[in-house]
């Protein structure tokens, strides 16, 4: 293993020392040969070689080690998907790659790029190696392009003429792209941003792109089209992608090989397909135990890893995955596992100190991506009264006069009907812009519907769960005293008071001493839990959820919906739970009710729903749920904004079914006899929707 | 553009309507007779009255209202009480020299302000040294600079003047009334010297506190901009590190400063009554002081309705500009 100072320090970091005797070991005693990384086929040379990398940032006068000994190449013309949660130091993989590290963080190892040593390049070969050489796609395309530079502008500045940017353009699948030139990113819708940055990563046909999470901050569909776009330009450019993603999903769609990052090592690297199906590390099996799929068994809790990821500047001596591994023995915890090329498998390596017996350990615990569906009965809730009845709900946005000028007001729920029982979970699944977090809101009493009737049960007031728990707690209060707050009109004496608290913090999974703590002291799942038991503490007759785990990491995600389930059950509440992920609407829903612009599409029982779609949209959402493998064929187009609804069906510019009459007459929202639940669609027949509905 | 020009037209005539509806109640209701200030103190009987009615201020109140504002429409300001000149005539002679030294002054801080957000923001050597200097100037006020700034350069090194516009007599006065600029038209060059170095000293005064406070907020948003996304794919592009930080990041760190420039043109509104005073800038500055101490309402009116034209003006540009810099800004 040869290792390098970047940049010469007087003094190497004591600890770091430590950790590094730690990593040689009799390498003998683990039953293995080969070196840390499979050769690839002898005469290509890799795009990107790590060598036993090393990054340290240091924050407040500590060092956060943010990668601690990578090993990886990178071969040319295939994407490579590196998996990891927050925090894992993937990005800071993705930007030491690109030379765009910030000048303080300490680098050791070896980093070649495309035959370039990163450690002695000058400033002028690093720039000609990124324009000849790299690209790069950034998770946000609205903060990622300059917004005030016209989109052609910044294409030239990247591949140096304007027919070669309408060219770039065009293959990124950019419409019309000649006219897009003169467009502000502003301008353009999410997905076509992203296909614009794309588009600039391709210009000089780079032989590696580091997309880091380019679909993350994009809707379902879209994503869908961004990955098979990505794949497409692989297969035809021989372009390496560095496809950067906490999503398994993600990664597993498209990727020719990948990496799962834990604690910023290398955990397990092997062929995609491969890899997924028998994992060789015990984190990438919980990873994919945790994942929600549409095969995933609603009746019995996700199965999560305990615990949760590291805090980097606090990592234990052993192996990094040490305290949430069920495998673990005391070796674990006092050497660090070198990742080792697995004998007798084609291209795999693992970071196990248990090597020989772990694939078989792994898989002794279950299946890791299909849970078997359990046979039983859904409760049923026909009889019980309403917790929640939506009938006709309207709300518009803006509007009005701003100025001299009229504003266009947005329709954004268009006639909303929702019957939410009590104990019942409904999950209300949409893209981005469809109103669904509006909807929400009016339900919680934040803001007002312009039309139509709301009605609350008589219980407790409905509770909401946000997407940024964060955000939605008071940073100069205790947890305690936030939750207490919801007990002020109850008339407890002080002790009874703390034993509430005390009790809906233990529901939620939490120790009592977190009541003591502020919102900043936790991590994100902590907080998320804090903002469940502060909604149960009186436990509401609905419990409203806005996307509560988008913000989650995968195996935090499973643990947080585990919980509602168990709460929901406890205290028999209704559940309205938002959500863009319909793999997580089938978990924790009874019911899903799909939107589309403002209205409800299709609204039936979950798994029906998922085993029968009735509405093409509903049909679309299901074929972009990644999986592995598994080209979808994706959605055209985007999400219309609410300001301009297509008029009849709105979904009539995507829909791939779509029938002379549906640009002009909105079909009714009516119970389908063939699929037993209410529709919007004139293919699906209903008591207005003659089956010739269609026809005309 | 046009419409937006018509609406900050609109509002412009509707401030400067407010501002006479205003000015003309405080001016009915303060002690002040005008009469008296007209007429000299003693001015009591027959003539007096002749003259009350003659001005029209035995008539009703709205009545006198609706005279004042239609004189006003047609540019009659009435006569300064002190000058005794038409209050118009007044403006002409002392709004260019006053212009002229708040656009020197703007210039010169927009100036300060790029240096010190600039060699801050990039944490170059001698940032802290000069944020040091530009503070201090900025947190001294402006009196005490003045003076400050007269005893070193005046009487010390005697390297600039202090008082006036310029030390010639029968200097040119026309086409644009800036001095600076009508000796340059004239050719005259001796003459555009001795005239920028009566300008350098009021105008830095002038300019030292927005400078610091123009350039703390440019300070600020280059440094996230230097930090945003757009920067960093700018930089993985290939670009030269100039080329991301003038045609990248410097763009779109223009808005905030382009708002506090359009608020500090107010401050030095204020500011540049003190410095005409010690300067002895023969212009707008001085001329207030004059009209507030004979209770001169007719030039304070007048001196209020061009002060706040100006600053409409200024702040409409302001928006132009940012409009200009960032598409997603609308002009409204
Ligand atoms: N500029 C920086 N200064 C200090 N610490 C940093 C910096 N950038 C990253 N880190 C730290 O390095 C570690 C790895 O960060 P990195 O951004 O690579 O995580 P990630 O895997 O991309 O996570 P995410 O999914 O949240 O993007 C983290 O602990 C992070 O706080
Ligand atoms: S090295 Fe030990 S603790 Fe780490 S993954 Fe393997 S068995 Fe678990
Ligand atoms: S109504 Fe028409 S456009 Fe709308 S979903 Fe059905 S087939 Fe498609
Ligand atoms: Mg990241």
């Amino acid at each position: 293993m040869s290792r390098h100072d970047v940049r010469p320090r007087a003094s190497e970091d004591a600890d770091e020392d430590e950790t590094e005797v730690a990593v040689l070991p009799d390498l003998a005693a683990l039953h293995v040969m080969a070196t840390a990384e499979p050769e690839p086929a002898a005469d290509v040379a890799p795009v990107v070689r790590l060598d036993d990398v090393h990054l340290t940032f240091q924050r407040a006068g500590r060092a956060v080690p943010a990668l601690r000994g990578v090993s990886l190449e990178l071969r040319p013309g295939e994407i490579f998907g590196l998996v990891g949660e927050s925090g894992s130091g993937k990005s800071v993989l993705g930007m030491s790659v690109l030379g765009l590290l910030p000048a303080a963080v300490e680098v050791r190892g070896e980093v070649e790029v495309c035959g370039a040593d990163m450690r002695t390049i000058s400033p002028g070969q690093l720039r000609r190696l990124r324009t000849e050489s790299l690209g790069a796609v950034f998770q946000d395309p609205m903060t990622s392009l300059n917004p005030t530079m016209r989109v052609g502008r910044q294409m030239v500045e990247a591949c140096g003429s304007k027919q070669e940017a309408v060219r770039l353009l065009d293959a990124a699948g950019v419409p019309d792209p000649a006219r897009r030139l003169r467009s502000y990113p502003h301008e353009l819708s999410g997905g076509l941003r992203q296909r614009v940055m794309i588009a600039m990563a391709i210009a000089g046909k780079p032989k590696l792109v580091v997309a880091d999470e380019p679909t993350t901050a994009l809707d379902v569909t879209v994503q869908a089209q961004i990955l098979s776009l990505l794949r497409n330009l692989c297969d035809e450019l021989g372009t390496a992608f560095l496809l950067i993603t906490h999503d398994l999903g993600v990664a597993a769609q498209i990727s020719d090989r990948i990496g799962v990052l834990y604690g910023g090592r290398l955990a397990e690297v092997g062929p995609a397909a491969d890899a997924l199906e028998r994992p060789m590390h015990p984190y990438t099996a919980g990873l994919l135990r945790s994942r929600l799929t549409l095969e995933t068994d609603t009746f019995e809790p996700i199965r999560t890893l305990r615990g949760e990821p590291p805090i980097p500047e606090s990592q234990p001596p052993g192996c990094p995955f040490g305290p949430r591994c069920d495998h673990r023995t005391d070796e674990c915890e006092a050497l660090l596992p070198p990742l080792v090329a697995l004998t007798g498998t084609d291209d795999r390596a693992t970071a196990c100190l248990r090597i020989g017996a772990i694939g078989d350990l792994v898989a002794a615990e279950g299946p890791v991506a299909v849970g078997v569906a359990s046979v039983r009965e859904r409760p049923t809730f026909a009889g019980r009264p309403a917790a929640l009845n939506l009938v006709g709900v309207h709300k518009h946005f803006g509007g009005g006069r701003h100025g001299l000028r009229r504003a266009a007001g947005a329709h954004v729920l268009r006639g909303i009907d929702l019957l939410v029982r009590e104990g019942e979970a409904v999950a209300l699944v949409g893209e981005s812009g469809c109103g669904k977090s509006t909807l929400l809101r009016i339900v919680a009493g934040l803001a007002g519907a312009d039309g139509g009737a709301v009605e609350v049960g008589q219980g407790a007031r409905p509770q909401m769960v946000f997407q940024d728990a964060g955000a939605s707690l008071t940073p100069w209060l205790t947890v305690g005293e936030q939750i207490g707050e919801r007990l002020r009109s109850e008339g407890l004496s002080k002790l009874q008071r703390r034993a509430r608290v005390n009790d809906a913090l233990r529901l939620a999974g939490l120790s009592e001493d977190v009541a003591a703590a502020k919102a900043h002291q936790l991590s994100g799942g902590q907080r998320q839990r804090v903002g469940l038991a502060r909604a149960i503490v009186v436990p509401p007759e609905i419990l409203l959820c806005d996307e509560p785990t988008s913000a989650l990491d995968v195996s935090l995600a499973a643990t947080v919906l585990n919980l509602i389930g168990r709460l929901r059950r406890e205290f028999d509440m209704a559940v309205l739970f938002v959500t863009h992920d319909l793999a997580a609407a089938r978990l924790v829903g009874d019911r899903i009710a799909v939107m589309y612009l403002g209205r409800i599409v299709e609204d039936g029982a979950a798994a029906d729903v998922v085993e029968r779609p009735a509405h093409p949209y509903t049909r679309a959402l299901l074929s972009a749920v990644p999986e592995a493998g598994v080209r979808s064929v994706p959605l055209k187009g985007e999400p219309a904004s609410p300001h301009h609804p297509p008029g009849g069906c709105a979904f009539h510019p995507r829909c791939p079914e779509a029938l002379p009459r549906c640009a002009t007459d909105e079909p009714p929202f009516e119970p389908s006899p063939a699929f037993g639940r209410p529709v919007a669609c004139w293919l699906v027949p209903g008591p207005d929707r003659p089956p010739d509905a269609a026809v005309d | 553009m046009t419409t937006f020009v018509l609406k900050r037209l609109a509002s412009l005539v509707v401030l400067l309507v407010v501002l006479t509806a205003v000015m003309f109640l405080l001016q009915r209701v303060s002690k002040t007779d005008p009469i008296v200030a007209y007429l000299g103190r003693g001015a009591t009987g027959p003539a007096a009255a002749q003259a009350r009615h003659h001005l029209g201020f035995d008539r009703p109140l709205i009545v006198q209202y609706v005279r004042y504002v239609d004189d006003v429409a047609h540019g009659n300001l009435q006569m300064s009480l002190h000058t005794h000149h038409p209050v118009m005539d007044d403006l002409k002679t002392y709004l260019p020299p006053t212009l002229e030294l708040l656009f020197t002054a703007l210039g010169l801080s927009l100036i300060g302000a790029l240096i010190l957000g600039t060699v801050s923001a990039m944490r170059l050597p001698g940032a802290g040294l000069l944020r040091l200097v530009m503070v201090a100037g900025a947190a001294a006020p402006t009196f005490l600079l003045g003076q400050l700034g007269v005893v070193f350069f005046y009487r010390r090194l005697g390297w600039l003047p202090a008082t006036g516009q310029t030390s010639r007599n029968g200097v040119p006065t026309g086409p644009t009334g800036f001095l600076v600029l009508d000796a340059l038209f004239s050719g005259d060059w001796p003459l555009v010297m001795d005239a920028v170095k009566h300008l350098v000293m009021p105008a830095a005064c002038l300019a030292i506190g927005p400078a610091v406070a123009i350039g703390r907020v440019l300070r600020s948003s280059l440094m996230s901009s230097m930090d945003a996304d757009y920067t960093r794919t700018a930089r993985s592009k290939g670009l030269r590190e100039s080329a991301v930080v003038l045609r990248h990041a410097l763009r779109n760190a223009a808005s905030g400063p382009a708002q506090m420039t359009g608020l500090q043109v107010g401050f030095m509104f204020a500011g540049i009554v003190v410095v005409e005073q010690i300067f002895a800038w023969p212009g707008l500055g001085s001329y207030t002081v004059g009209a507030i101490t004979n209770s001169d309402f007719p030039a304070i009116v007048g001196v209020s309705l061009v002060a706040g034209a100006v600053f409409v003006i200024l702040n409409a540009a302001v928006d132009i500009f940012q409009a200009a810099a960032d598409p997603r800004v609308a002009l409204q």
